[in-house]
């Protein structure tokens, strides 16, 4: 029973971690920058899922799509606008200016919604399932899914559109895909703005779980960069697996280690990966 | 565009002359005001930021009030006081290097402490080195104040001044209850509130079934909250800072888990834990050093706890909590023994501070041995119908203790 538990613990909790990483793992695997933003990108997704909440009464499981909205915009125009200047320069430079503009970002964040935490108290909470003891929260439960939707989603975008061929042309072949006639400035700004949706529509979905904070921008952060790591960069299944995986991995090991040891756990085993396989469990080259 | 005529730069620069001269002069009366520097300390940005927020907004309050009042009364003359805030943006490390500057570079009087027990412990040795009286307005744990300085004084009673009354109230109200599960932050002060609660657990007979550690960090509590569920204890005692413990609190809801107690600290201090729990928040207790519930006749610049609660909600529109409180008292503790000393001589206010006994808003005061406060009497409380409320020590109850945690 307590095993059947645990596994359903880690499983709801790998399909958030799913959520967290995919948008940061489609900009890193096609753009090659390592966007030290994703974390208040999810903030702000929170805060838009909060405000439109407890003021529109808007869902915050509907305030998705207004999170995917503001999102795209601020992701697009910051690409356009400022990192398209030096995305061609070494992986370091766009990391130092992502860097730059996350403390601009967040102390932003902070002065207008303070360091308070805040969180959506949903009037209907969904309650719980009790299956024979196994408790399956139903806010996380649903949040878990509509994360699954959305990457599923954006998977379907890479493979069966127009653009999202075109971004994983330019992913695999910028050059080429400039002669063919591909933006390749446009899409680097898509591409980034469609990562900056997957992480609003994260902090969308999560609000009704996680307390909002300017100052959770590192936990997410940091999460998102181990899950990319394990599951493989740039790839949306890669991500998935790496955030079910985590999820298991810190489950089980709270489980086993104590509470205080999951985390150790989970990156002794990626120090392990990065040694044995430095891909990641399905690392793949490109958006296939 | 028109051409700048040699006209223009003269007004020009006359007028920076001007705002030059204007400003030198601002600066020439200040400087021959008296003024007492005080230097603070804190982590404005970063996660500790939400902490040091609050401490500024106590100092800030306490620097206003004397100055209002006349300033700092030395000897025949008044000081305005002047506080000098240093952001160390939660870094410790950082903390103590700027406890050093502000001393030798910003040639402060008298310092407050970095946020907590950790930075307190580390910062402490400069103020020490320099023979600087400190005041630590957020540090409890005994390893700070055992370290044999002289010049380090604090607002907090040891740990085990919150959890032993707990103890009592629970053991006396639930003669039956056995089990308690303890799950802790593995930091500095949450850590060691675990601890003293495990030893006045054992020391009542209670048979602590579950004791676990989490990572700072940590973003999810499931399996330790499985675990406890599956220990059925009677009791949980959860420790860690505000974010840890409304996700502690929202996942025992999501696994159903519940008991005679829930006890969190520190969290449930703040309003904003109950507005981030909702429904989740009742009966949940807690204990701090403070509550604005509790009513003292002080003879320090607030007076009574009543005036200090009205003038802290005048100026920042909500009811203070025990750190903001407990910044204030920082300041108003100082400003007695300043005016006592008669001196701004820093041996005097020293020796001033160790003897010193006197009722502030804050409470009675009184320094132990080490520095640290023995005098206080924290309060219990508990949150019904959304509000806190005071449930120990008798003299300032507001409500009986209520069992059950859903």
């Amino acid at each position: 029973m307590l095993i059947a538990q645990i596994i359903v613990n880690g499983l709801v909790l790998g399909g958030l971690y799913a959520c967290i990483a995919s948008g940061f793992s489609l900009v890193w695997g096609v753009l090659n920058i390592i966007n030290i933003l994703h974390g208040s990108f999810i903030i702000i997704g929170s805060y838009v899922a909060y405000f439109a909440y407890n003021y529109l009464g808007i869902h915050p499981f509907l305030s998705v799509t207004i999170a995917a909205i503001v999102l795209f915009l601020f992701g697009y125009l910051i690409q356009a606008g400022i990192i398209n200047r030096v995305v061609a320069a070494p992986v370091l430079t766009t990391l130092t200016l992502t860097f730059g503009l996350e403390l601009l970002v967040n102390n932003s964040l902070l002065a207008a919604f303070k360091a308070d935490y805040r969180k959506v108290i949903l009037e209907n909470p969904l309650g719980v399932i009790d299956m024979g003891g196994i408790i399956v929260p139903l806010d996380r439960l649903a949040t878990m899914v509509l994360a699954l939707i959305l990457t599923g989603l954006l998977y379907w975008v890479l493979n069966a559109s127009r653009i999202g061929r075109a971004i994983v042309a330019v992913r695999m072949d910028r050059e080429a895909a400039a002669l063919m006639g591909v933006k390749v400035k446009q899409i680097y700004a898509i591409t980034f703005g469609l990562g900056a949706v997957m992480a609003g529509a994260a902090g969308s979905v999560m609000s009704v779980i996680f307390p909002i904070s300017p100052l959770n921008n590192i936990l997410f952060l940091g999460k998102a960069f181990v899950i990319c790591v394990l599951g493989g960069l740039g790839s949306v299944p890669g991500a998935m697996i790496g955030g079910l995986a985590l999820g298991m991995i810190e489950s089980f090991g709270g489980l086993i280690f104590g509470p205080e040891h999951a985390m150790t756990l989970a990156f002794s085993l990626l120090i392990l990966l990065l040694i044995f396989r430095p891909t990641g469990i399905i690392g793949k080259r490109g958006y296939q | 565009m028109n051409k700048i005529s040699s006209k223009n730069i003269t007004i020009l620069a006359l007028l920076i002359f001007a705002c030059f001269t204007v400003l030198s002069i601002g600066k020439v009366a200040e400087s021959s005001e008296n003024v007492i520097r005080v230097g603070a300390p804190l982590p404005l940005t970063g996660p500790l930021s939400p902490e040091g927020k609050k401490q500024v907004e106590g100092y800030d309050l306490w620097a206003e009030t004397a100055n209002k009042a006349g300033g700092v009364k030395v000897g025949n003359q008044r000081y305005r006081v002047e506080i000098v805030y240093h952001d160390y943006q939660s870094n410790t490390p950082r903390a103590v290097q700027l406890a050093e500057k502000l001393i030798t570079e910003d040639k402060v009087h008298i310092t407050f402490s970095p946020f907590g027990s950790g930075a307190t412990k580390a910062a402490s040795g400069v103020s020490e080195k320099y023979g600087i009286p400190t005041m630590a307005a957020t540090a409890s744990s005994e390893e700070v104040y055992n370290q044999g300085y002289r010049y380090l004084f604090n607002t907090f009673t040891p740990n085990q001044t919150l959890t032993e009354p707990l103890s009592d109230i629970v053991k006396e109200r639930l003669p039956n209850a056995k089990k308690v599960a303890i799950l802790a932050r593995n930091d500095l002060f949450p850590l060691a509130i675990a601890n003293v609660m495990n030893d006045s657990a054992k020391k009542r007979g209670f048979d602590v079934a579950f004791f676990e550690k989490y990572a700072i960090g940590t973003m999810d509590h499931a399996s330790a909250l499985t675990l406890i569920r599956a220990a059925k204890p009677d009791w949980i005692f959860a420790t860690g800072y505000i974010n840890d413990l409304i996700l502690i609190r929202k996942q025992m809801g999501d696994l159903g888990i519940s008991a005679s107690v829930v006890t969190m600290i520190a969290g449930p201090a703040y309003k904003e834990f109950v507005d981030a729990t909702g429904p989740l928040a009742e009966n949940v207790t807690s204990a701090s050093w403070w509550h604005p519930a509790v009513r003292y006749k002080g003879e320090d610049v607030f007076g009574t706890t009543e005036n200090y609660n009205k003038m802290f909600e005048k100026k920042y529109g909500r009811v203070p909590d025990y750190a903001q409180a407990s910044a204030s008292a920082a300041g108003a503790i100082f400003q007695v023994a300043i005016e006592k000393a008669g001196t701004l001589d820093r041996k005097k206010i020293r020796e001033t501070l160790a003897g010193l006994e006197v009722l502030t808003f804050w409470g009675p005061i009184k320094f132990g041995s080490t520095g640290q406060i023995i005098s206080l009497k924290p309060p219990v409380f508990q949150i019904q119908n959304g509000t806190q409320v005071v449930i120990y020590p008798s003299e300032i109850q507001q409500a009986e203790f209520r069992v059950g945690v859903k």
